[in-house]
């Protein structure tokens, strides 16, 4: 993991404040930083059968979706993350090379018209072998779920889960920002990024790969594993498609500069509800299930929260943005910057909040001796300058932004298989506003 | 023969002295002004000043079961300084001292790490995370991977321009599966600046609502915490600690399981294990005259699960969570009447009983703030316990 965070490309201020002005001199827009995913209309998923591994070296078996219309069919959890438009009518075409047959429900989709397989209780099923096809039209933007409707509660257990995105179609992103969420100016947003927050029973799946299915009683389901975009602990920091995680592709980390616009779309799977908590900021949860928090005159209904329930088969989005507002002292220092206050105080430019600048810490920080450092502790208190550390400390955070954890409350569940720290955590970071954050 | 045993009396004294005086010099407290009282207000009305020690101790529960625990104490305006890692010691408290500032104060919060007096193998730092304080910065949040951490023997003081107001909560952030269970919880509110005006017949507010909908005549913190004495008595025991095992069976309000949390006592919690040492401080005994506008301030940081509170015979109307004003951008209330809140860790919500909706009554009246997570009413094996308290209310 060391390498995959060193290799985000260092930058001192010197260097920052040279890329900030060729910014401004030739007008390069930073791309999109929009949630990775494939997009529509159509899609051909293969389930088929694979193992992931946790933070703690365990292999774990799994059964999954993967994106059938690569060249290279792979496993992958959770499953691909369906990227569609408002209006489309959207086609998945799923074959299945499980021994057990397997289907996918949409939940928040209206008429989806299965055709071919064979009947199942919730929609029509792939039976081993053989294929299904389901067809909706995406009426409503928003964070959807989609899972397996056969055997639900051993195979979205299992890894048949995925996360839908449809994207509004009923209006021009504002320049500026990379999208909105709905169909409303106030859910757009800099950047979005996915916590699908899952748990594992590793029990259930040795039973499954022992041909043992039968033994499995979820009565006595005991999750030890808690994984968020199917990662857990600090493997979740990695970027999308680290090469020592081949078959969970998904990143959680999330990273912004000051002042950005920042949608999460939460998504609950499996069985537990969680408490995510996000350091940094309270949040507004803006819609829940893809339909946006209005009353019937528009009236805004959104909610601000520091922890936000996921429950199972739930999706929530919620806007978070970090300011630094109030903090009482330079976010960056008091080494030489200037700070131009907007009509808002904020600086435009450096999304500065000038009644701080140049403030001191206030309080003095004892000796290096007495003090334990965090591997993702800059060395200072500020952004984007990194403070000396004693030999040894700190490393993964060499833009020094600020690292925020954003993670399950219900506490247990930052550990995996009996370890602590690991399972359902991840991090935001607040970068300095020059510092290139990854499109996807 | 005498006077040999003195000397040897007298060097052995010398080197304790000498000693005490190298390992002690690192406590320290940052205070731009003089401390006036215990509370920590200082010279300077807007600016105040908490020392709290982090470190390890016992606490008993309702049936009498002495659990060890890892806790803060509230050392603030003790003096000297050095001493205090002596009177500190095995004084974890359950809850954490209970945090209350003002909105727009400036708040110099010092910790003081005392090594484990019971696990002299540990040198675990210990962290404050103000739990929601919004626009953190991470050198003050306590999230040890991100952030720093005091090492016993020394200090670190917190800075805060306390933000906006609301029932936050605070709590050590090492190892935080681990420190959390062991008891590094407690409750941490906000007043707002619209406290002492005369807004719809009160004085003191939940929030800035500039129309007097959250007043209140008295408050009570309400925090859920719950305790899986197995892995105290591993963690007493110097033995791997079950986190995957965790399964709390001491559901807790304010540190205490009925009905202790009905004892008006504030030095519960004593044992030999502790030197006596009350280690529980806070009774949630909830006592209010008939038409008193009563504010609860619940919050959960519980370490396993969700838990559901109710108060089955008086409504409660949820105005704020998460230290938010229920209200709309655009101004409208977003109240509403329930007699359940379910909270995770990490959760608040403020909510108020009106003591009147009950009618003029002649004699006190008893009701019952209890989980309907019916298995948790209970002290480990001791039925008729757990996660309860009551509320009285005199005509």
């Amino acid at each position: 993991m060391r390498e995959e965070i060193m290799m985000i490309k260092k930058i001192n201020i010197m260097e920052a404040l040279v890329i900030l002005a060729l910014v401004f001199l030739f007008g390069v827009q930073q791309a999109d930083a929009k949630i990775y995913g494939i997009s529509g209309p159509t899609f051909n998923l293969r389930a088929m059968k694979g193992n992931i591994i946790a933070d703690d070296g365990k292999s774990i078996f799994m059964w999954g979706f993967a994106n059938a219309s690569t060249a290279r069919v792979r496993f992958q959890y959770p499953g691909p993350t369906l990227i569609v438009n408002q209006g489309q009518t959207v086609t998945v075409n799923l074959t299945n090379t499980l021994p057990v047959p397997v289907s996918i429900v949409f939940p928040g989709q209206n008429n989806v018209n299965a055709v071919g397989g064979v009947p199942g209780m919730l929609t029509r099923e792939a039976p081993p072998g053989g294929s299904v096809s389901y067809t909706f039209a995406a009426s409503e933007p928003g964070t959807y779920i989609y899972y397996s409707g056969t055997r639900p509660e051993l195979q979205v257990e299992m890894g048949l889960l995925g996360a839908l995105i449809v994207r509004p179609a009923a209006i021009t992103t504002p320049a500026g920002f990379a999208g909105c969420a709905y169909n409303t100016v106030d859910s757009c947003y800099h950047r979005e990024y996915l916590q699908l927050l899952t748990d594992i029973d590793h029990t259930i799946h040795d039973l499954v790969l022992l041909n043992k299915t039968a033994n499995v009683d979820n009565t006595i389901a005991y999750p030890v594993y808690w994984f968020i975009n199917g990662r857990a602990g600090l493997d979740t920091v990695a970027k999308n498609f680290a090469p020592y995680l081949p078959y969970q592709p998904y990143s959680a980390m999330a990273r912004m500069h000051p002042g950005e616009k920042i949608l999460v779309r939460m998504i609950g799977g499996v069985r537990d509800l969680h408490p995510h908590h996000m350091h940094g900021n309270q949040h507004y949860v803006i819609a829940r299930d893809g339909r946006i928090l209005k009353g019937p005159a528009g009236e805004d209904l959104s909610e601000g929260l520091f922890t936000t329930t996921v429950a199972p088969g739930q999706t929530t989005d919620a806007l978070f943005t970090w300011t630094g507002e109030n903090i009482g002292w330079d976010i960056y220092g008091t080494t030489s910057h200037t700070c131009n206050p907007g009509p808002d105080n904020f600086d435009p430019v450096t999304k500065e909040y000038c009644p701080n600048h140049g403030k001191p810490l206030p309080v003095g920080l004892p000796d290096q001796n007495d003090l334990t450092f965090g591997i993702f502790y800059s060395g200072s208190p500020y952004i984007g300058s990194p403070g000396a550390l004693p030999p040894g400390e700190g490393g993964l955070n060499p833009t020094a932004g600020l690292f925020f954890m954003w993670h399950s409350h219900n506490e247990k569940e930052l550990t995996t298989n009996n370890i602590f720290p690991g399972g359902m955590m991840t991090w935001a970071s607040v970068e300095y506003p020059s510092v290139i954050l990854p499109a996807e | 023969m005498n006077k040999a045993r003195l000397i040897i009396l007298f060097s052995l004294l010398a080197v304790l002295i000498l000693g005490m005086a190298i390992s002690e010099a690192a406590v320290s407290v940052q205070c731009p002004y003089t401390i006036i009282d215990d509370q920590g207000n200082t010279a300077n009305p807007n600016v105040i000043c908490k020392h709290i020690t982090g470190s390890d101790g016992f606490a008993t529960m309702a049936d009498g079961r002495v659990l060890y625990t890892f806790g803060f104490s509230d050392v603030t305006n003790q003096l000297p300084l050095d001493q205090i890692l002596v009177t500190a010691e095995l004084d974890a408290r359950i809850p954490a001292p209970l945090i209350k500032v003002k909105e727009g104060q400036e708040f110099y919060l010092t910790l003081t790490t005392l090594p484990m007096s019971m696990r002299p193998d540990l040198f675990d730092p210990h962290t404050v995370h103000w739990h929601g304080f919004p626009n953190a910065a991470t050198v003050f949040d306590g999230e040890p991977m991100a952030s720093i951490a005091i090492n016993p023997n020394a200090s670190l003081t917190y800075y805060y321009q306390v933000p906006g107001p609301g029932t936050y909560m605070y709590h050590c952030h090492v190892e935080a599966t681990e420190h959390m269970q062991m008891g590094m919880l407690g409750t941490l509110y906000v007043t707002p600046l619209q406290d002492g005006q005369l807004l719809n017949g009160f004085t003191q507010f939940a929030y800035n609502d500039e129309d007097g909908s959250t007043g209140y005549t008295k408050d009570y913190p309400i925090q859920i915490t719950s305790i899986d004495p197995l892995f105290h008595d591993a963690n007493l025991n110097v033995q791997p600690l079950p986190f995957a095992a965790m399964e709390d069976t001491y559901p807790l309000i304010n540190g205490r399981g009925y009905p202790d949390t009905i004892n008006p006592s504030t030095t519960l919690g004593t044992s030999a294990e502790n030197n006596f040492k009350p280690s529980q401080n806070l009774p949630s005994l909830i006592e209010a005259q008939w038409g008193d506008m009563l504010l609860l301030r619940i919050s959960s940081l519980a370490t396993v699960r969700f838990y559901t509170l109710i108060s089955p015979n008086l409504p409660m109307k949820v105005v704020g969570k998460d230290a938010m004003l229920l209200r709309g951008t655009a101004g409208h209330d977003l109240y509403y009447e329930t007699n359940s809140i379910t909270l995770g860790g990490g959760q608040s919500a403020d909510v108020l009983i009106d003591t009147s909706v009950i009618g003029p009554i002649a004699a006190p009246q008893r009701f019952f703030l209890y989980t309907s997570n019916l298995n948790e009413l209970s002290n480990d094996q001791e039925d008729f316990g757990g996660m309860m308290t009551e509320i009285v209310i005199s005509p």
